[in-house]
This record gives C-alpha cells, structure tokens and sequence, in this order.
C-alpha cells in the first residue's frame, strides 16, 4: 500500500507542482541511481537511466494507479530503462549469450512487443496477479507480525530462490518436514484464495506441486 | 548449488544481485540445457505465464521498510528483525533493498553530490511537469 505521503505527493504533481516533483525526486533518486549503477557499473549512463525514470513516470503518471506502490512502481520503470539501455550496449543477459539475428533468445525476447501472442489475456493476468499479491502480502504481514521468521525464510527460499526443500532444510537447519509442512499450508492458502477469486490456481506452477516437491 | 527456474525469471528482468547475475551467465554459456530452459521460460512469460515467486519479488511484499532498513543501519533493530533483513538483502539477494542500503549509507557520505544531481533531474523533467499543467 502506498503511504499518504506519497498519496499527497502524487495528487500535488497531478496539479503540476514543481515543489511536490522535487520532493519525489528527493526522496527516491538515491536508491534508483544505486539499483541502475549496480547493473551498468557507470555512474554518468546510471545518471541518465535515472533521469528516463523520471520522465517515464511523468509521461505515465495519468495512468498510474494510486493504490500501487510509488517506490516498487519506479523501481519498474527503472527496471525497463535499464533493460533498454542494456540492449543498446549489447550487454543484456538475453543478448549476450547470442548476438545472432535469427536466433531463438532474440526473437523471443522483447517485452514491447507480444501483445497478441499471450494466450490469456492482460485483465485475466491482472487478476491473477491482484489476488496473489493480495493474499500473499496478508500472510507475510501476519508472519512478520508474529515474528515468524522462520516461515517467511522458508518460502521465500522456496518461491523467491527456487530452492528445494532439503536444501531449504539444511541451510535453515530445520528438518525437512518442516519446510513441507510451511509449504503446505502456504499452498493450500493461497490456492483457496485464488479459487474463492474465481480464477484457476492451475496457472501459477508454485500451486501444482505437491508438497514435498 | 545449480541455477532454478526463479533464478532465471528474476535474471530476466536484470533483478538479480551483481553476484548472482554473474554466476547465472556463466552457466548459461557453459550449458545447453540451461539456455534451453531460459528459450522455454522466456516463451511461457510471452505467452502470459507467470508465478506466485515472480509476483512477490516484483511486488516487494517481504521487502523491509525504508524506516527499517534506516534503523538496520544505524543498527537499533531487534535482533531477530536485523537478522532477517540480513537474510533479504545477502542470502535473498533483494536487488531493491540492495539499492535502497546503498543509498542511504551513500546519503550520509556524500550530501552535495545527491544535492547536484537532484537538481539536474529537476531541471530535465521540469518541461514534462510544466506540459502536465496544459
């Protein structure tokens, strides 16, 4: 949830306040510079990838929904441009393990375009994503609020880092049932949520896997 | 330890730590199999595909506060929630909070070079502001 500073700023840039857009400037280009400069290493390009972000987020502003997080939508933004310019340099991930035309990485890889391509649609996807995020951050905050650290560590060893549950186990020094147990429960949450949302669990490859997996 | 599915997706979108994004690259040249497996990830994101991890990474929902990460810092947190947010940023590898770290240990450094910077941003984005008021 954004905060109701940002709220106010948003609403006072909408207006064309300069001071409400130095203030945004202010508080997030520190943190946008450093998470550019960390990929291209150069500090005057991560100035200018940074300086796109924002004007990127001025040109999308009418568009920008106010229940998003500012800082995780800049962050977006700036994800993008970043991507962009390393495709300019030819030192994108993608790019750099085949710089041949006609191969498969290349013409798969282009986020600008594929529109017409994806089998479901944006709104459906929208959804999918609403309700994760919705039910996803509940639990996590509940986690948190009961210091249950634990658990979160667990799945996000398992959902963020893609780890299997014995490793999770032994980097955590907990048993292996346990950690089937966490993802269990996580699971069988969030697949009724999604289910009660009226859409299929079926799409996210986290909800197919039987536990222990 | 070999490289997972949701080490890819999250290397697709250039979001992985500056150690991880290398440790991936070098894989990839080095296996058929692993490229072969990014061509396949890269098809079922175009067609729309996508999962509970990639969501919760791109919406930050275990991502320490600002206020947090600043007493992280000045290291006034609770053991256990310090210890966590050790757990994020290293074994996690959070990219944002990453960021986030690095600017605030950067702010205390450098003042007036965050101040110029600042400024010129100002300046370039002011027309865009200005157009908005049309």
């Amino acid at each position: 949830m954004p905060s109701d500073s940002d709220r106010l700023l948003i609403a006072q840039i909408r207006q064309g306040d300069g001071r409400a857009w130095e203030s945004l400037i202010e508080r997030y280009e520190g943190r946008l510079l450093a998470f550019v400069d960390r990929r291209l290493h150069d500090r005057a390009a991560s100035e200018d990838v940074v300086q796109e972000t924002f004007i990127g987020f001025l040109n999308s502003l009418p568009n920008f929904d106010e229940n998003r997080e500012l800082q995780t939508y800049l962050f977006t933004i700036a994800s993008h441009k970043l991507t962009d310019q390393l495709r300019r340099l030819g030192r994108h991930p993608i790019k750099s393990i085949s710089d041949s035309p006609s191969d498969l990485l290349n013409q798969q890889y282009d986020h600008h375009k594929g529109v017409s391509s994806m089998a479901r649609s944006q709104e459906r996807r929208d959804l999918e994503s609403v309700a994760i995020e919705h039910c996803l951050g509940q639990m996590i905050r509940q986690w948190q609020e009961k210091s249950d650290y634990i658990r979160l560590k667990v799945m996000e060893l398992l959902w963020i880092k893609g780890w299997a549950n014995r490793d999770v186990a032994k980097f955590l020094k907990i048993s292996e049932q346990q950690v089937a147990n966490f993802r269990f429960a996580a699971v069988k949450k969030l697949s009724e949520h999604v289910r009660g949302a009226g859409l299929s669990a079926e799409v996210f490859p986290e909800l197919q896997q039987a536990p222990g997996e | 330890m070999s490289v997972t599915r949701e080490q890819l997706d999250a290397y697709i979108d250039d979001a992985l730590s500056e150690t991880e994004t290398a440790q991936v690259e070098q894989a990839l040249r080095s296996s058929d199999a692993l490229r072969r497996q990014l061509r396949s990830l890269m098809q079922e994101r175009d067609r729309g595909d996508h999962s509970v991890g990639a969501i919760w990474r791109r919406r930050r929902l275990s991502c320490p506060t600002r206020e947090q990460l600043g007493n992280f810092v000045l290291q006034v947190l609770d053991a256990e929630v310090e210890e966590y947010i050790t757990f994020h940023i290293r074994t996690i590898g959070c990219a944002f909070c990453q960021a986030n770290l690095a600017d605030l240990q950067t702010r205390q450094q450098e003042p007036k070079k965050s101040q110029e910077r600042r400024r010129r941003y100002f300046e370039s984005s002011a027309g865009y502001l200005a157009a908005r008021r049309k």
